[in-house]
């Protein structure tokens, strides 16, 4: 069972806020979800999960040649602000 | 009460590869701002990134050449953080399984700092601070680097600059990163913290984030050690955190809000297959590896004799040691040529780069034949040293600059009768010498020298014209 002092925690470094009656909800919500992956790893116990791929693929490589990279217009495109070739993040109103 | 520095290490090198780490943009340090991308390393949906294969083998060679055990098997994982550096708010680095671990670098007291763990990751993008605002230059993104990361080992600042200074030079000989410092291919974390003399139990400690030069690492861990004295005899408590060297004010500051808590929620990238690196592949690596500055040192002290001063020059920059190696071969006297490297051909390379690269257009082998002919009293010491100028200037053999005549030098009579003739004509310089005055014996030596255009020994006529003020 999760306790109300991890919730918080999680929801803290998540940056939601979290009223004190939701926190209780969340405790019910939570561990469901925990126990049903608990179920899950009780199932794959004897696999390698360390290094578990699906695809079985391992050792996909590029060269280490260089090709040109993408104009920068198409690289800033979607930008707003910013000058000479930077992006910008504004001041923000935090701290 | 005494204290004793704790402190660890976390080494940033990039990698010296010509593609980004997952794709195939260039790494050139520098270019016009967000020039030098691609959907990849802007972290765009839909895009696949792919590990570059000399990433891999670079990691496997530094751990290799600073004793790590290589894992066969490893993976990328992905470590969230949102900070406007990371496009795509996680970077993709090694979190459980990093692709070599287990090493040590020897310091010349014999001891051993422990490295935990070598992993390999991407770097971020560049944040320039101006007026509040932040503007980012993403062609630094997706660069390889590898983290290098010792135990809790080292006891004094010393030991700090020392490990960073070989693990520079082992990384510059092995050719995995060129390791500009100022161009910040070299970046460097540490955990510092303060403990009484005596005790087993570590203090609390902090981190000095990203610093780029010895001489600032220095000073900031002084400073951070000094704090934490401080804190701890007045009887307070040092919190944990990441603080941040002010170069310009010689103080660390506190750079992150406490409230804030770090988890990076690391899981494995799903988009990166696992890394595979057999024996076999290993032991290739392994004989690529060139000599290491540990082992020229070693050579270059107790099989040429050298004075451990002059090995440590010469080894600093590999291509410096390389050409002494070149220049000494088949000469007995290998102090020989150390010192001409060290006096006359270093002087021809005055900055760091000159040196880094041995940029003299003389071939090694045509000093070595200049030595050879010194060794076998050919030619006199200040022969040498005037024809190796004249070699420097031009590149050219020693053959163009002094003949077989004057390889003969010239024999006893022809001295003795020049040594006469010297006194005879520097009677003042014979009166103050005979007075007392050492230097004057000089003038008559000099005069010797240019009678014979430099060719006599001037030891044998130092000889002889003691002996002729003696008997006349």
């Amino acid at each position: 069972m999760i306790t109300k002092e991890e919730v918080l925690r999680i929801a803290k470094i998540a940056k939601l806020y979290v009223k004190d009656d939701e926190a209780d909800r969340l405790i019910e919500d939570m561990s469901t979800i925990i126990d049903y992956a608990d179920a899950i790893n009780a199932i794959v116990e004897d696999r390698d999960v360390e290094f578990d791929d699906i695809n079985n693929i391992a050792n996909a490589y590029n060269e280490d040649v260089v090709l040109p990279s993408y104009d920068r217009d198409e690289i800033l495109k979607n930008r707003e602000g910013g000058e000479n070739g930077y992006f910008l993040v504004r001041k923000s109103l935090r701290g | 009460m005494s204290y004793e520095l704790v402190a660890g290490l976390e080494t940033h090198v990039e990698l010296s590869t010509k593609a980004k780490i997952f794709c195939q943009c260039t790494t050139e340090f520098g270019g016009d701002p967000n020039t030098h991308c691609c959907p990849i390393c802007m972290g765009m949906p839909g895009t696949l990134p792919k590990l570059n294969k000399k990433v891999v083998e670079y990691a496997v060679k530094a751990g290799l050449a600073t004793n790590c055990k290589i894992r066969n098997v490893s993976k990328m994982d992905r470590k969230n953080y949102t900070y406007p550096d990371l496009p795509k708010a996680y970077q993709i680095s090694q979190f459980d399984k990093p692709i070599c671990y287990d090493g040590y670098i020897k310091l010349s007291s014999g001891k051993n700092i422990r490295i935990n763990r070598i992993h390999i990751e991407e770097d971020a993008g560049k944040l320039i601070h101006e007026g509040g605002d932040t503007y980012i230059d993403y062609n630094r993104g997706g660069v390889p680097l590898i983290e290098i990361v010792t135990e809790p080992d080292f006891r004094s600042i010393d030991e700090v600059i020392e490990y960073l200074e070989k693990l520079r030079l082992i990384m510059k000989y092995i050719g995995v990163s060129d390791v500009k410092m100022q161009e910040g291919s070299l970046r460097c974390d540490v955990n510092i913290s303060a403990r009484k003399k005596g005790d087993e139990k570590f203090g609390t400690r902090t981190e000095i984030k990203n610093m780029n030069s010895l001489n600032f690492i220095a000073k900031a861990m002084e400073y951070e050690f000094n704090r934490h004295v401080d804190i701890l005899e007045s009887g307070g408590v040092i919190d944990q955190e990441t603080r941040r060297y002010d170069s310009a004010l010689n103080i660390t500051e506190s750079m992150r809000d406490k409230e804030d808590e770090d988890d990076y929620r690391y899981f494995r990238d799903p988009d990166l297959v696992n890394i595979i690196i057999s024996e076999e592949e290993i032991n290739k690596l392994k004989v690529e590896l060139p000599q290491l500055p540990d082992k020229k040192l070693d050579i270059f002290m107790n099989e040429y004799g050298l004075p451990k001063d002059d090995a440590d020059l010469l080894i600093k920059y590999k291509k410096i040691a390389e050409y002494f190696e070149e220049a000494s071969k088949g000469i007995k006297n290998k102090k020989l040529v150390s010192n001409y490297i060290l006096s006359q051909v270093y002087r021809r390379m005055p900055t760091d780069s000159d040196k880094e690269e041995c940029s003299v257009s003389l071939p090694p082998k045509y000093l070595g034949e200049l030595i050879s002919l010194l060794e076998n009293k050919k030619i006199n010491s200040s022969m040498a040293s005037q024809a190796l100028e004249k070699m420097l200037d031009t590149g050219k053999p020693v053959s163009e600059f002094i003949s077989k005549k004057d390889m003969e030098g010239i024999d006893e009579g022809l001295l003795r009768e020049i040594c006469l003739r010297a006194v005879d004509e520097n009677k003042e310089a014979v009166e103050s010498y005979l007075g007392g005055k050492e230097k004057a014996f000089g003038a008559i030596i000099g005069y010797i020298m240019k009678e014979t255009r430099g060719k006599a020994d001037p030891q044998k006529a130092a000889e002889i014209v003691k002996e002729i003020i003696k008997t006349s």
